[in-house]
């Protein structure tokens, strides 16, 4: 079996449709003002109180149910990609293991939340920047980026939707989220352990580790999706990640970084409208 | 009748207009509408999805780009999206001026319940006429705005199957499904 699988070589159907990140912070179109636009400013947070509440969490559960696919693959590929004893130890691997089976089982209830809320496989495009951080070749660094970063957005993500299903009195999306996001907690915890024993003794390496867990948790923020602040849907779990082993320094860390992700893509969208309407206005001269 | 579709040109999305005005006088034929004029002007800056009725005559619907969205690729039109989002604003027209709906509120002052109870009724009827729909997302909304119970279920399959209702048992039935659900 191959080792170090690309992610043009995942499995997927003819259902899936991947757009890259790329792509997807191309489009100048924005929910937010840029600095200096005249619009009013206004709560973006997902809610049942949003009107289109419904179909943003039909969309959202479309893509934690991709993530958990892609997590699936990256946990799994862990325990393949890399010698046991040379270069990880048996006990990581049985941890990863245990982290797949736990995704695998995710997908599952992903699909059936998906398709209990109305929404079919496929539906939504899938984003596959999930798996790309999966595809370091240091397993530390695969660590820091899959196990820390991207399940830490998990557990945002199942916190804002945990709450969305309370809100809503759905109770089967309230308790799914749950169990799941119980799971996340534990995930985060291992990838925290882990990066402390294999980089006990080397502070280089662990330096590394937590500057590719700060790339990666700029790009997982999504351009401000995931932040602090009420223009995003997403919130920072704070008290999940402090129970994940996260300390308060680092959470204020990914604080910073998400906003100022989201910072930086108002003002980059905020460009690329300026652009389109130039463009407009010389059409209609022309 | 004459649909327009504006703006003619697009910048921020990959829209085309010609595209969306087949769809919508094909709808216009289903709909028993033909002889309306009909103008929609897509707000190409937002992929926000609000989509609204602005003026009766000519029917005009202005229209935020995400509405009209392919999710599988964005930035393009769904045609799917087109039919409904158009469907549901077009037989909220037709039901206000010949359906028993001429003492509803503004489309502005409709409550969440209303809306969405009138949206599933209508797309119920949508359904019927040969556009393709999701049934299972419907529920879903309907479920979020009258409570996850056995009551609000009923009352979206009679919403659902139903083809002449007035505003007064629509708005009854949303009443009583969200009174029953908080008690």
């Amino acid at each position: 079996m191959r080792k170090f699988l690309p992610v043009a070589a995942l499995a997927r159907d003819e259902r899936f449709t991947q757009v890259s990140m790329a792509e997807r912070m191309s489009d100048p179109r924005s929910t937010r003002p840029g600095p200096g636009e005249d619009q009013r400013r206004r709560p973006n947070r997902l809610t049942p109180a949003r009107r289109d509440a419904v179909d943003a969490a039909r969309s959202l559960m479309h893509g934690i149910f991709v993530g958990e696919v892609q997590a699936l693959e990256g946990a799994g590929r862990t325990c393949w990609d890399f010698e046991t004893g040379t270069e990880v130890p048996f006990a990581l691997k049985l941890d990863m293991a245990r982290q797949a089976w736990d995704e695998a089982r995710h997908v599952e209830i992903s699909c059936k939340l998906a398709d209990y809320m109305g929404t079919e496989i496929g539906e939504f495009s899938e984003n596959t920047v999930l798996f790309e951080a999966a595809c370091s070749h240091d397993p530390v660094l695969r660590l820091a980026g899959v196990n820390r970063a991207l399940e830490g957005l998990a557990i945002d993500v199942f916190t804002t939707m945990k709450e969305f299903g309370e809100l809503a009195g759905d109770p089967y999306l309230e308790f799914c989220e749950d169990w799941m996001l119980a799971d996340e907690v534990t995930h985060v915890k291992m990838g925290s352990d882990w990066l402390r024993r294999i980089t006990d003794g080397d502070p280089a390496r662990r330096d590394q580790a937590l500057e590719f867990q700060s790339v990666v948790d700029k790009l997982f923020s999504y351009g401000g999706v995931r932040s602090d602040s009420d223009q995003s849907p997403i919130g920072l779990a704070r008290r999940f990640r402090e129970l994940a082993g996260f300390t308060d320094d680092e959470i204020d860390h990914v604080a910073e970084l998400s906003l100022s992700a989201l910072n930086e893509t108002t003002e980059k969208k905020a460009s690329l409208r300026s652009q389109a309407a130039a463009a407009i206005v010389g059409a209609d001269r022309s | 009748m004459t649909v327009t579709v504006l703006p003619a040109e697009y910048h921020f999305v990959k829209f085309d207009s010609s595209v969306v005005s087949a769809l919508v006088e094909d709808l216009l034929d289903r709909l028993a509408m033909s002889g309306r004029d009909v103008v929609i002007e897509i707000d190409e800056t937002t992929p926000l999805t609000r989509a609204e009725l602005t003026s009766t005559a000519p029917v005009t619907l202005k229209v935020e780009s995400g509405a009209y969205e392919e999710p599988k690729a964005p930035r393009t039109v769904s045609e799917a999206n087109v039919l409904n989002v158009t469907g549901r604003l077009l037989l909220r027209v037709r039901d206000r001026e010949q359906g028993g709906f001429a003492d509803a509120p503004a489309d502005a002052e409709l409550s969440l319940p209303q809306t969405v109870a009138w949206d599933v009724y209508s797309t119920g009827r949508l359904q019927r006429l040969g556009v393709t729909v999701q049934r299972q997302r419907w529920l879903y909304h309907f479920r979020n705005r009258h409570g996850f119970t056995d009551d609000a279920d009923a009352a979206f399959d009679r919403l659902w199957s139903a083809d002449r209702l007035t505003w007064a048992e629509l708005s009854a039935l949303s009443e009583a499904t969200v009174a029953s659900s908080a008690a």
